[in-house]
């Protein structure tokens, strides 16, 4: 009963309830992900810059941004330092404090974080949240180098490991302790194809079939390639204001109203249990906490699914299934577009592409367009969506954060 | 590309060459790797030396497939294809990631019985890094 009070945003001031309205989302843009060999990083940011002004129904005036938040891991060590800087510049903030926040794939979602923590503050009311990265340029080896900057260096990167190693040791452990066929971990794979064919900014835009999902190359056992997220160029950026201004830059704002982050040993060796994030669910815990609901009060999330395995855990470590169960879900329907609960109407890392620090931000942006009903493609539009979550890992688990938005 | 570079690898040599452990004085715990404080009372001083008989079972493991290997490993990858990597427990306790040989792939499994070996890992900077690798035994061992 409260529940459903909740879920229609209704406000009860000093008596049940009361929305917890942290901050406000009034305008967001993304790039298409993927490859953009004639853009460059401070390119990719300026359109989906020119996208999220754009899209602010009732305008803003460039000049009341105070603050902008970069999310970005640097891939190809393009800008090391002052990257936040050099973009504002870029597009012609002269006005803002600018920061780079950096936690590997989860960069942007902390990126917002800090923002939403410096809108709380009192110190500003108007913010930019970027992320941005360009990993389509450089040679494989250049590549394969910078992905595994985010795991643990001493032992793991020494032992030959790989970021598809990382989640494959993962999938082993959780098919070994909860007897699960690989073919559950494709079938994340192919509905992630699906909603990516339906989304124009995915990177993938084809749907595949199960068969195809489970006879792939294999990357690192038990993952195959279609296991496996692509490297992609890609920005995303968000325009978050103070929740009681959100009305006079729109009529349908999009709300912050729970956010939590939690962090982890890098190194999986370290883990006492391997068939988890515990960064996750101590980043779930804080904000369903912070925004007074249940896991059960979520309509739909955008997850982490750099790799099947991650996605099945996130069920899990999110609270839609119960540990151990979470490969149900993929199996019978439930997270589907039509399905319960729609994870990833996007298409996921999976389909829509994972370039690493606008990921997170990229998330949000699809919760933007889902809560205020205007998905780019209706037939990928989540019918009546109220609350949404996103999830946003940091490598191999180290990092995490969980937000909670409504309408 | 060096990616680990060798002064970073000399410093824990001890623990990499002879799986030299740091026992907690504070709660017994064994840690291995040695890092700043103990995983499981975040004690960060008094650790006592021991060494780790080297033997343990499997925890989880992946086979890196071919062309995925990180560019330090592109050279073994080329000479012998792909390799299987896991997460020893140790049968002092601790966990430990390495790379596993003298294993059939097809028969990898959780829970089988493995030994610590010294071996080159690769050549960097004109240096050849030592490393454990982790060998499977037969059942008795």
């Amino acid at each position: 009963m409260l529940t459903s009070y909740r879920a229609k945003g209704q406000v009860y001031h000093g008596c049940l309830w009361v929305l917890k309205r942290l901050a406000a989302i009034v305008g967001a843009g993304q790039t298409r992900f993927g490859d953009h060999p004639d853009l460059s990083v401070k390119e990719l940011f300026a359109e989906a810059y020119r996208e999220a002004l754009g899209s602010v129904d009732k305008g803003l005036d460039a000049k009341k941004i105070k603050a902008l938040y970069v999310g970005t891991l640097g891939v190809g060590g393009y800008q090391i330092g002052n990257v936040s800087a050099a973009l504002a510049d870029h597009v012609g903030l002269r006005d803002v404090a600018a920061f780079r926040v950096e936690n590997a794939c989860a960069s942007s979602s902390f990126a917002l974080l800090s923002a939403v923590q410096g809108i709380l503050s009192s110190q500003y009311d108007v913010v930019l949240v970027a992320g941005v990265e360009k990993m389509r340029d450089m040679s494989s080896d250049r590549a394969k180098y910078w992905l595994g900057v985010s795991g643990d260096t001493e032992y793991e990167r020494l032992a030959g490991m790989t970021f598809a190693g990382h989640y494959a040791i993962m999938a082993t452990r959780y098919m070994h302790e909860h007897s699960v066929d690989k073919k559950y971990l494709s079938m994340i794979a192919v509905k992630n194809h699906y909603n990516g064919s339906l989304n124009p900014k995915a990177q993938f835009q084809k749907a595949i079939s199960l068969e195809e999902a489970l006879k792939a190359p294999s990357l690192a056992y038990p993952l195959n390639l279609y296991d496996a997220c692509p490297t992609s160029d890609g920005a995303s950026v968000l325009i978050v204001v103070k929740a009681e201004l959100a009305k006079k830059f729109t009529d349908t704002p999009v709300y912050v109203t729970g956010f939590g982050a939690g962090s982890d040993t890098l190194a999986l060796h370290d883990r006492e249990d391997l068939t988890g994030l515990r960064a996750t669910r101590m980043a779930a815990d804080q904000a369903y906490q912070l925004a007074r609901i249940k896991s059960g009060d979520i309509d739909f999330a955008e997850v982490h699914d750099c790799f099947t395995i991650a996605e099945i855990m996130a069920y899990e470590d999110l609270g839609f299934a119960k540990r151990g169960k979470g490969w149900l879900l993929a199996d019978d329907g439930s997270t589907k577009l039509s399905g319960r609960i729609p994870v990833n109407p996007s298409g996921g890392l999976k389909a829509k592409g994972h370039p690493i620090g606008a990921t997170g931000a990229a998330q949000t942006y699809e919760i933007f367009h889902q809560l205020r009903g205007t998905a780019d493609n209706p037939s990928r539009q989540v019918k009546g969506a109220e609350m949404g979550l996103s999830h946003n890992v940091g490598g191999s688990g180290a990092t995490a954060t969980v937000f909670i938005y409504q309408r | 590309m060096a990616f680990v570079s060798v002064p970073v690898y000399g410093r824990n040599l001890r623990d990499k060459y002879g799986l030299e452990a740091s026992k907690c004085t504070s709660c017994g715990f064994i840690n291995f790797p040695s890092k700043g404080s103990c995983r499981r009372c975040s004690n960060t001083e008094g650790f006592t030396k021991v060494n780790l008989s080297g033997k343990g079972t499997i925890y989880s493991y992946t086979i890196i497939g071919a062309g995925s290997a990180p560019p330090e490993f592109s050279a073994q990858q080329k000479a012998s294809g792909s390799y299987a990597v896991g997460i020893v427990e140790l049968d002092e306790g601790p966990r430990i990631v390495a790379q596993l040989i003298g294993c059939d792939p097809e028969k990898l499994k959780i829970g089988l019985r493995v030994e610590a070996v010294f071996r080159k890992i690769y050549e960097e900077e004109g240096v050849v890094i030592y490393g454990s690798k982790f060998r499977c035994l037969s059942k008795k061992q």
